[in-house]
């Protein structure tokens, strides 16, 4: 029994190295501005050198090409993607809201209505009557954040993937939490917020204004690279029918969970700085 | 020394158990609530929804420090 148990794990550590050295030999020529590979020599034995070496092709982002303006500005795959998402999405919406009518609306406007509505409806009880400015905003993160982290099935890296994707949307939120917070409450009165419950809290509430952006940021690209590196490893092991449902688990449920989870809690750290 | 990489990542994951507690007692506690109240399953649900994001945060966190343990060091 335990040997076969052995042959198996064996059997299957071969074909995931197989396919790792494959990989690797691939991905060779790719490598050429590999962020962690400047970081210094390689350290450690060639056991987890193979798994050392996926982790890293599943965190490097390519560089697709160079802007020739001063030393050049590299333009990352994560934007092309990024690009390609935002063309998707605004030629969508530029044909959904085609011909749209007060009487006999079509099937498609009303399918249309009702998504807006339940969208806005979702923000209306979280940030109340004095957040309907912010609603446009919240509805474009949900939608852009929905596509990206699904994107991951039609081949492409996810750009929820990169860290400065997530980063850069976690400072929106961040910058956006304490502008609704200065809307609100004057500018005397945001700064006084600080000190809110007692002044002894003051260092903590400081703190909160950078810890929030941070741990939005981690939340999602750790969950959405998480489910990435899953993936992988998972069709390394067996390319055909398993990878099924685990994509519907990690790439939809996941997906729509994490971009629901983001705006959820902007707009709630939202709220709360309106208070 | 690569032993000790791994262990080191190992540690980094141990991370895991208090999300699995904290998410586990935030499910138990939301199933009782509904059972009691179950016209307040969607109020209940959006709360449950939101504490398990923040629980699970900790977990994530381990791992992107795992991660981060083995490209860096390995």
């Amino acid at each position: 029994m335990d040997d076969l148990h052995k042959n198996i794990v064996l059997f299957l550590c071969n074909i995931v190295n197989k396919n790792i050295d494959f990989r690797r030999q691939k991905s060779k020529i790719k490598k050429s501005k590999n962020w962690s590979y400047r970081l210094g020599k390689q350290k450690g034995g060639s056991e987890t050198n193979s798994l050392t070496e996926v982790l890293k092709e599943e965190l490097n982002c390519r560089t697709v090409f160079t802007i020739p303006i001063g030393n050049g500005i590299p333009v990352f795959e994560s934007v092309v993607v990024t690009w390609v998402i935002m063309a998707v999405l605004v030629v969508l919406s530029l044909i959904l809201t085609r011909n749209l009518t007060v009487m006999n609306p079509g099937k498609k406007q009303l399918l249309l209505e009702a998504g807006i509505d339940a969208l806005r409806k979702f923000f209306r009880g979280i940030l109340g009557e004095e957040g309907d400015r912010y609603i446009p905003y919240m509805m474009t993160v949900i939608i852009f954040l929905g596509v990206s982290n699904v994107s991951g099935i039609f081949g492409v890296k996810p750009p929820t993937k990169d860290l400065n994707v997530t980063l850069a949307l976690a400072l929106m939120s961040m910058f956006l939490i304490e502008y609704c917070g200065i809307y609100k409450k004057g500018l005397k009165g945001f700064f006084k917020s600080f000190l809110d419950p007692i002044p002894v809290m003051l260092p903590m509430n400081i703190m909160e204004v950078f810890i929030r952006p941070t741990a939005l940021c981690f939340r999602l690209f750790g969950n959405i690279l998480g489910g990435f590196v899953v993936m992988a490893l998972v069709e390394f092991v067996c390319p055909a029918i398993l990878p099924i449902p685990f994509s519907l688990y990690f790439d939809f449920f996941d997906g729509f969970i994490q971009a629901y989870i983001f705006v959820f809690l902007t707009s709630m750290f939202m709220s709360e700085t309106m208070e | 020394m690569t032993s000790l990489i791994a262990i080191g990542a190992g540690i980094a994951a141990l991370t895991g158990i208090g999300a699995g507690i904290g998410i586990g007692l935030a499910t138990s506690k939301a199933v009782e609530a509904i059972a009691r109240q179950p016209e307040a399953e969607s109020k209940i649900s959006k709360n449950l929804l939101l504490g398990c994001a923040l629980a699970e945060g900790t977990a994530i966190f381990g791992f992107v420090v795992g991660l981060l343990i083995v490209v860096m060091l390995g």
